[in-house]
């Protein structure tokens, strides 16, 4: 293992959302022995938190991992630490596209749509998200996605299970925002572009 | 027994037959549903990649302080990622008083604030816990006549908290579905996530997922698949002929939803009702023959 090098996991503990649950972290393993998508990982969660400890800031901004997350809280209930490392990997996550390193395309794409339509919209139009994420590296890839997920919409659609009408914002979109604004204006980090 | 209903996004287009069913069923056994009124999206799990934590705790006590300000009912979410995003918010403000304070300084910009005493349920709690099987088992007309199915928990419908039922070991569906006539066949893989909000962008990935937890289903003799979660239904549902065309296998694996499964059981219209022909797999044949 590398040396600790304290600066990075001091800036990770400063900025990063639930970011200084990392010092509980043992090294068992059990949060990586537990993800549904451990095969996939570059680095597992218990490396993720070793690397932060060992200065290695590229290396973990740049990770697959972070964003392999499918949010089952497994790895929560199974830390013997009570560390909440799905949302570790969640502040990671945010914290490393903010900072303009983009782990996993397309899912940074599908979440930031979703959550640009929840800003805009107040409520999520599920015909006009996977739209806006397939249309997100331009026309051509655009063109490809939609015709690779047809059929899933015309299954939907023959099925009675895609609302027609496009959703309309909330009565409250306007105070919505202005929550929201404060909101990121007050959280962890708020202050780093 | 009054409760606020909050649906959510999916319940009304890709989860159209989960509401469709839940309605008429918690009707039947004495419950009555009232909206929050102009409630907003609870960021489901991707919110993370475009707003910070604090902004989707806030987005989330929205809602629970516009339910608050009009009665004191318990708020009943049938979708998992609805279900989490709203007790997690609850959770950290017990755990940590300044949340409350974060909070209410954000939702103030909209007039808003939330003291804290709205609580959140999942359907499976007010079922098993406010209504319990016995009543269940008494409106029971059509019984599922022990019918296999194996009732898939997956993932945010228990975990973390586990409020209602084990994380480890769950029990609660398999007791509402024998309380139907079924028999709920054990599978290790029930707690297995199906890809959940990244299932989309990372399809690759959990078409394995899915492939692993219906293929233990049905090695432990199950015919149909029961959940109760819009993500789980379409993940599950949608993409078998895409699972089968990657690894050469079979699947034609009916997924319902656990309230048209009771809808059916409660000799309900197959298809107002128990909304079954919203099914892309169709589960009709199979139930029928098994009630007979």
């Amino acid at each position: 293992m590398a040396a600790y090098e304290p600066s990075f996991a001091q800036e990770v503990s400063g900025n990063v959302d639930f970011g200084d649950e990392i010092k509980m972290c043992m090294q068992c393993g059990v949060c990586a022995g537990s993800c549904p998508l451990r095969d996939h990982m570059d680095y597992p969660p218990r490396q993720i938190f070793s690397l932060i400890r060992a200065g290695k800031r590229e290396e973990v901004l740049n990770s697959q991992s972070i964003m392999l997350c499918t949010s089952c809280y497994t790895c929560v209930v199974k830390c013997p630490r009570n560390i909440p490392v799905m949302d570790v990997m969640h502040g990671l996550a945010h914290y490393a596209l903010k900072q303009g390193y983009v782990p996993r395309k397309d899912t940074a794409n599908f979440g930031r749509e979703f959550w640009n339509q929840v800003y805009k919209l107040g409520r999520i139009d599920e015909k006009d998200l996977p739209r806006r994420v397939f249309f997100a590296d331009g026309v051509v890839s655009g063109i490809k996605s939609t015709m690779n997920f047809m059929d899933v919409g015309i299954k939907l659609l023959l099925h009675g299970r895609m609302k027609l009408l496009p959703e309309k914002k909330i009565k409250g979109i306007q105070p919505l925002r202005k929550m929201l604004d404060k909101a990121e204006k007050m959280a962890k980090g708020g202050g780093v572009a | 027994m009054k409760y606020y209903l909050y649906w959510g996004c999916s319940l009304e287009g890709t989860g159209a037959n989960f509401l469709l069913s839940l309605k008429p069923v918690c009707e039947a056994l004495g419950m009555e549903f009232e909206e929050i009124e102009d409630w907003n999206c609870c960021g489901a799990s991707v919110s993370y990649a475009g707003a910070s934590d604090l902004a989707i705790k806030v987005l989330n006590a929205r809602n629970l302080a516009l339910a608050e300000a009009k009665a004191s009912y318990d708020i009943v979410a049938p979708c998992s990622s609805c279900y989490i995003q709203m007790i997690k918010v609850n959770h950290e403000i017990k755990e940590d008083p300044a949340v409350l304070k974060q909070v209410n300084e954000c939702l103030s910009e909209g007039g808003l604030n939330y003291k804290g005493s709205i609580k959140v349920r999942h359907i499976q709690d007010v079922l098993y816990n406010d209504v319990g099987v016995d009543k269940i088992r008494e409106r029971v007309t059509s019984s599922l006549n022990g019918l296999k199915i194996a009732g898939y928990v997956g993932c945010q419908s228990v975990r973390p908290y586990g409020e209602y039922d084990s994380t480890v070991k769950p029990v609660v569906q398999d007791r509402l579905l024998k309380a139907l006539g079924a028999e709920a066949v054990p599978f290790p893989k029930k707690m297995l996530c199906c890809g959940s909000g990244i299932f989309l962008p990372e399809m690759d990935y959990c078409l394995e997922l899915v492939k692993t937890i219906l293929e233990d289903a049905l090695n432990h003799g199950a015919k149909m698949v029961s959940t109760v979660c819009p993500m789980c239904a379409m993940n599950l549902e949608m993409y078998q002929d895409r699972i089968n065309k990657k690894y050469g296998t079979q699947l034609d694996v009916p997924i319902v939803y656990l309230t048209q499964l009771m809808a059916v059981a409660f000799g309900m219209d197959l298809k107002k009702d128990a909304a079954l022909n919203r099914n892309v797999i169709p589960p009709e044949g199979i139930l029928k023959e098994a009630i007979g």
